[in-house]
């Protein structure tokens, strides 16, 4: 089992697997039972004005299909339990459980899938638009207010229980019932029931020639969560890119990891909530199919007496640790207990100047906190004040942190962020403070550094010249998961049927011919400075370099004698042989040790004790 | 390959002859503090899973055990265990089995059996060092004639020794400067001063001699008292690993590498996984697991495990997909590498690391043309302000990162830092209500003066008095994880007394964590001044796990809840949530009035629960509780229970277990 989870969570054998991952996920897996699950209606105006082309961009209707579409492929790889469902109003077909006139459900609230993808597909680009004018056809005589009723009823349809229901309406018609004030009423009514019943409905309005007024209608209509208010209304969206931003900021629930007290001393305290903006995506988990059926089969996994064969229950096991040749045991709860240092929370130990937080000091991926009033009222208002003193005086925070309850502490930087829109009045940096883990003594490891041997000013300087041809604006989200994503596109072609799965382009391949292209001699010249011009920096080394690629150094037989095993053996020095050795030296007394070192360990120590 | 060359080989040789456990009333003898050192020694390498080994020499025994005895030569003096790694016997012999013996014996004679048995047990091994520590209280005789050969000797073998004393070296001697002498910090701890006997006197005479000699320098400072020989030993030491050397080329396009090495420089330590084993005979080979598949039909019926194969969800669909096509179509990782994609301002990059490990880059060793390349590159992105945007991949079977590649130049070296970056797939996009925008929210000057002065009064950095240099009075990277200090401290207590339950935590672990008490005093002022201007109040506890015992709590207690947004009237809106906020008490009024049209009352339940969530569930819980107290009253049993039977049902058909669950919690049963 222990390969497997290497194979499908870590980064490879360099990388130990991390317990507090393991509980995070657990967490994150409760959660959903315990609330439901997420849910997002896209209600796609479909009447014509979305159909006409401006100047040279796509159309409003192709820009969210394929917005829709894009949350539907990344929904699949991040969170395949939100439900999501795609309606249309203002089509001349209507299909609905109502049977409301021009609205038409195309797909139900459910999980996204490989058919549910494939059909959106088809709509996206010219072709799909004519497509979609021949099935579904345009028809301007829609009501609004029959629309979301319909969305609505996709919402109580559902036979899970919904913990979050978002509706995200795509149009570019801003008075959509200017010369029907009974239409207009209606809708205002039914997006009235919609914020009674907690249904978030967000606008994601198009561009439209001269300009999308959103006050003409739609401000009555719009019902933002009250945690994502952020005091203006984002502009009107004119490319793709921009619909994107707006989307993705909205299409998962935000969650709290936590909700806790910061500690200013022990009766000072004021309430934060805890966030993940960062959360390793990996490759999920495979599931066991019976081969005849291809259905899933369901695991049980129990635990049994060796000796007796009579079943074990929880409380029939212990937990122990080997140390000094001694293994040492404790009670589960007990084990439990040694985490326990008093209750969850951030405890203030004072300021420190922001200039003295090492980037190197990295242990963990941050988490970010941002003022909670559900538990102490007035929280916000103190967290603004700390917040704008130590962006104003470039001040960090440094906390004790207790996540948990049965989590040690560890100390942490609260690092502040200014609140920052983007042109679009988009939110790109949310305001609060970041967490960063900062490492403990043990953390930390000496190395063996490489004495310096400065360079030339010279030598910089063409350096420099390199490296400023090689200059572009990193973005956090530049970079896609290669793997992820050809384990996914993988998946879709079995899907779907199809001959060869679509390649991913990886992304984190250098571009070397560009890189070439735009460095031109600058690279021989720099050579010229700094090597010699027999040398070959991609030579192997003289040294045992290979070490870590060479097969061949791997076959050496380490032969070790008996009596030296044995003293081994008695002075408990076992440990000091490496695990290549350890296995030979089972295979040679015929002894069954498993993979481990330890297991190999007690199979020779048991050998020679009765040897 | 220097694999030994980091360990290290230890005499522990402790004087055990009579004079050792004479103690003056109420204090603890030297044999039981000489012991109390050792026994924390040994803990701190057993837990760190040190690889040094440990041999134990005792002189003043009663019997004689060593190689070197004859007939009236190295009496009394017992090699006790031989060189080996440190286990728990070793620790249980130190608590129990070493007795005080009757006899006394010359500790130089001593020095010298433990010298022998160095010099033996290490044949044909490599060691970092060999090291003798000798505890005794001088108070044996002592003959000087072979103090030239010891010295030389230790001289030419290179082994080191240090002397645990019960009391300073300084004191009561009359001669010598006491400066030169032991740690200055040694005063401030006052000992018992018994007074030195002339024996001691003259075994203090012999050990100035012996370490001055031994070296002019420093020889002193390797005298050590017990007391704060045990002060330093209190922490649980680190394990020190071996740091794995990573050679690779860094590459900018094709034709520009530079050899380079990686070390993990910052990893989370992990801690070791708790084997289970069996409660009784706590063994762990006696607890098997054992993993069966079934399928999912009404009995279960169990298939092989070959009959099965490995599928994925993708989003509804369940794809099979088989380890060999998974292996033969997944992404592929060509070779290692730390490649360079580009370089991109600093400032775009901070704060939003990923993994758990940091790598510290530097130019291969022993290649000249490597450092100098190298060092142009740090210097150069040093001087423009950049990082190196890099692709790394640790080898063949590994997947490939993002990452970023700073400079950082200090006096003795240069390097790169390497920390991850975060995929498009791991970021989680989530919006914020602005701060800034909402006036409700905006502290008015004398809330931000309270805060400006809490921050000058918590300040844990300041200037030194240099004025160049700055003090940090409170460094987290200098404190060791008091997990693992916990950890060790139980696992120890467990060994030696395993049916008692854990001792309680250190004071000094829980001291470490605490602000320092400077600051601690200084902000009491600024905290007040907050707590008077920041009206801060205590609204409920966390949401917990809602159980039914909740939800039934007293009706009186259910009043109207302040918490809930207000809803403004809606023209003509009918609206349920309206009615989902009257509390039960209105919910009896408006059935008591209506109670002869139970339909209607049932189409309300209905209506709360098509809503699906807890908030509804508990007010569709309250009308169901208040049919049922009406139902009894008005003795229309029949109606609730056929009520209660389509509710059964329809909360099947509706997948609203959880509410059910609630519902059978309460003991809302028929009747």
């Amino acid at each position: 089992m222990s390969d497997w989870v290497s194979y499908y969570r870590g980064e490879g054998p360099q990388e130990d697997e991390e317990e507090e991952q393991d509980e995070e996920r657990a967490e994150a897996v409760a959660d959903y039972r315990f609330l439901g699950r997420d849910s997002l209606v896209f209600l796609v105006d479909a009447s014509k004005g979305m159909f006409e082309p401006d100047g040279d961009g796509a159309t409003p209707f192709d820009m969210a299909i394929q917005c829709i579409w894009s949350v539907y492929t990344s929904k699949i790889i991040s969170s395949d339990r939100d439900l999501l469902g795609v309606v249309f109003y203002g089509t001349e077909e209507n299909k609905n459980s109502a049977d409301f006139k021009h609205v038409y459900v195309l797909q139900e609230l459910d999980n996204p899938g490989a058919k549910r993808v494939l059909e959106l597909d088809q709509y996206r680009g010219d072709k799909g638009q004519v497509l979609f004018r021949d099935t579904f056809g345009h028809n301007a005589d829609y009501s609004l207010g029959e629309a979301l009723w319909a969305c609505s009823n996709l919402f109580s349809d559902v036979r899970v229980r919904l913990s979050h229901k978002r509706i995200m309406l795509f149009t570019n018609e801003d008075d959509p019932h200017a010369n029907d004030s009974v239409k207009a009423k209606m809708a205002r009514t039914r997006a009235g029931d919609l914020r009674d019943t907690g249904i978030i409905l967000d606008l994601m309005h198009l561009k439209k020639p001269g300009g999308f007024d959103i006050s003409l209608f739609y401000r009555d209509i719009v019902n933002i969560a009250e945690d994502e208010d952020l005091g203006i209304q984002p502009e009107q969206s004119e490319k793709l890119e921009h619909l994107m931003k707006k989307v993705r900021a909205k299409e998962t629930k935000k969650r709290t990891l936590a909700r806790l007290n910061l500690y200013l001393n022990k009766d000072l305290s004021l309430s934060v909530g805890v966030y993940n903006l960062l959360h390793k995506a990996y490759k999920p988990y495979p599931v066991k199919l019976y081969r005849e059926t291809n259905e899933l089969v369901k695991i049980k996994t129990r635990m049994f007496n060796a000796q007796t064969g009579s079943l074990l229950l929880p409380s029939d096991t212990k937990r122990a640790q080997t140390y000094g040749n001694r293994q040492i045991v404790l009670e589960k709860e007990e084990t439990e207990e040694l985490r326990r240092f008093g209750s969850a929370g951030l405890y203030l130990i004072g300021f420190k100047p922001l200039s003295v937080l090492k980037q190197h000091h990295h242990i963990r991926p941050s988490q970010f906190i941002y003022p909670e009033e559900s538990l102490i009222s007035g929280s916000t208002t103190l967290f603004n004040a700390l917040l704008m003193k130590c962006l104003e005086r470039e001040m960090m925070i440094l906390c004790r942190y207790t996540a948990r309850q049965n989590t040690p502490p560890r100390f942490v930087a609260l690092v502040p962020q200014e609140e920052e829109v983007d042109e679009q009045k988009v939110q790109i940096a949310p305001p609060g403070f970041h967490i960063i883990f900062l490492p403990y003594a043990d953390d930390k490891r000496k190395v063996d550094f490489t004495e310096k041997l400065p360079a030339s000013r010279e030598q910089v300087d063409k350096m420099k010249e390199i490296v400023q041809k090689l200059r572009f604006k990193y973005r956090i989200d530049s970079f896609e998961n290669p793997v992820l994503q050809q384990h996914f596109r993988n998946l879709e072609a079995l899907a779907l049927g199809l001959l060869e799965p679509e390649q991913a382009e990886d992304l984190t391949m250098p571009k070397v011919e560009e890189m070439n292209r735009r460095l031109g001699n600058l690279v021989e010249e720099f050579k010229q400075l700094v090597y010699p011009p027999d040398y070959n920096p991609n030579g192997k080394s003289v040294k045992q370099n290979q070490a870590s690629d060479g097969p061949a150094k791997k076959r050496v037989k380490v032969e070790i004698s008996k009596d030296e095993l044995r003293s081994h053996v008695q002075k408990g020095t076992l440990g000091k042989l490496t695990v290549p050795v350890l296995k030979d030296a089972c295979r040679l007394y015929g002894l069954k040790g498993g993979g481990k070192k330890q297991e190999l360990m007690d199979a020779l120590t048991e050998y020679f004790n009765e040897h | 390959m220097f694999w030994l060359s980091l360990e290290v080989a230890i005499v522990l040789c402790l004087d055990v002859g009579f004079t050792m456990s004479s103690s003056a009333p109420g204090e603890e003898c030297s044999l039981e503090q000489a012991k109390k050192i050792m026994t924390k020694f040994v803990q701190r390498q057993v837990f760190a899973e040190s690889k040094d080994e440990i041999a134990v020499v005792l002189f003043g025994t009663d019997g004689t055990r060593n190689d070197l005895a004859s007939r009236d030569q190295y009496q009394n003096i017992t090699v006790h265990r031989s060189l080996m790694l440190p286990d728990f016997d070793l620790l249980e012999d130190i608590q129990d089995v070493i007795k005080p013996g009757s006899e006394q014996a010359d500790f130089l004679d001593a020095i010298i059996v433990c010298m022998d048995l160095l010099q033996k047990q290490t044949i044909g091994k490599k060691y970092e060092k060999r090291h003798i520590e000798l505890f005794t209280d001088l108070s044996s005789p002592v003959s000087e004639d072979q103090l030239e050969i010891i010295i030389a000797n230790l001289k030419k073998t290179g082994i080191s020794l240090q002397f645990f004393l019960p009391f300073p070296v300084d004191v009561d001697d009359g001669g010598g400067d006491p400066s030169a002498g032991v740690h200055s910090h040694i005063h401030r701890n006052p000992f018992p001063r018994k007074g030195l006997t002339e024996q001691q006197k003259e075994g203090i005479d012999v050990v100035r001699k012996l370490m001055h000699t031994l070296d002019e320098e420093g020889g002193l400072e390797e005298i050590y008292t017990f007391r704060e020989s045990l002060e330093r030993l209190s922490m649980f030491k680190k394990i020190e690993r071996r740091p794995m050397a990573w050679p690779c080329q860094l590459t900018i396009g094709s034709n520009l590498s530079i050899r380079i090495v990686a070390y993990k420089s910052v990893k989370e330590k992990v801690k070791k996984v708790w084997t289970t084993v069996d409660a009784k005979t706590l063994r762990k080979d006696d607890v098997q697991k054992e993993t069966v598949y079934c399928l999912n039909d009404d009995v279960e019926t169990e298939v092989q495990k070959d009959d099965t194969i490995q599928g994925f969800r993708y989003g509804s669909d369940i794809v099979p997909f088989s380890k060999e096509d998974e292996e033969q179509m997944k992404y592929k990782t060509e070779a290692k590498c730390f490649s360079v994609l580009g370089f991109s301002r600093s400032s775009q990059v901070q704060h939003c690391y990923m993994g758990n490990q940091v790598l510290k880059v530097f130019a291969a060793k022993d290649d000249e043309n490597a450092a100098v390349a190298f060092s142009a590159l740090v210097h150069a992105l040093d001087e423009l302000k950049v990082v190196a945007v890099v692709r790394y991949a640790y080898d063949r079977r590994c997947n490939p990162q993002i990452g970023s590649a700073f400079p950082y130049i200090k006096d003795a070296y240069e390097c790169l830092i390497y920390v991850q970056l975060p995929y498009m797939e791991d970021l989680r996009q989530y919006i914020f209500s602005s701060l800034k925008n909402n006036k409700k929210y905006i502290p008015t000057a004398d809330q931000l003066s309270a805060v400006d002065s809490l921050i000058d009064s918590m300040n844990l950095v300041y200037e030194a008095d240099d004025g160049e240099t700055f003090e940090d009075l409170f460094k987290p990277s200098k404190i060791p994880n008091p997990h693992f200090q916990r950890l060790y401290q139980c696992l120890q207590h467990k060994a030696f007394h395993p049916n008692e339950p854990l001792p309680p935590i250190e004071e000094h672990i829980l001291e470490m964590l605490e602000m320092p008490s400077v600051v601690k005093e200084r902000c009491q002022g600024p905290l007040e001044k907050i707590k008077a201007l920041f009206p801060l109040k205590e609204v409920g506890k966390k949401k917990e796990k809602m159980t039914a015992q909740d939800i039934f709590k007293d009706s009186s207690e259910d009043g109207p809840n302040p918490k809930k947004p207000k809803i403004e009237d809606e023209e003509g809106s009918f609206s349920i949530m309206k009615l989902a906020e009257g509390n039960v008490t209105s919910v009896s009024m408006f059935l008591q009035i209506s109670f002869l049209k139970e339909e209607q009352l049932i189409n309300r339940i209905d209506q709360f629960l098509e809503n699906k969530g807890s908030q509804y569930y508990m007010k569709g819980i309250n009308c169901i509780r208040v049919f049922r107290e009406e139902a009894v009253k008005l003795s229309k049993v029949q109606c609730f229970n056929d009520f209660l039977q389509a509710l059964k049902s329809k909360v099947e058909d509706k997948a609203l277990a959880d509410f059910w669950e609630i519902m059978i919690q309460g003991r809302m049963a028929f009747f």
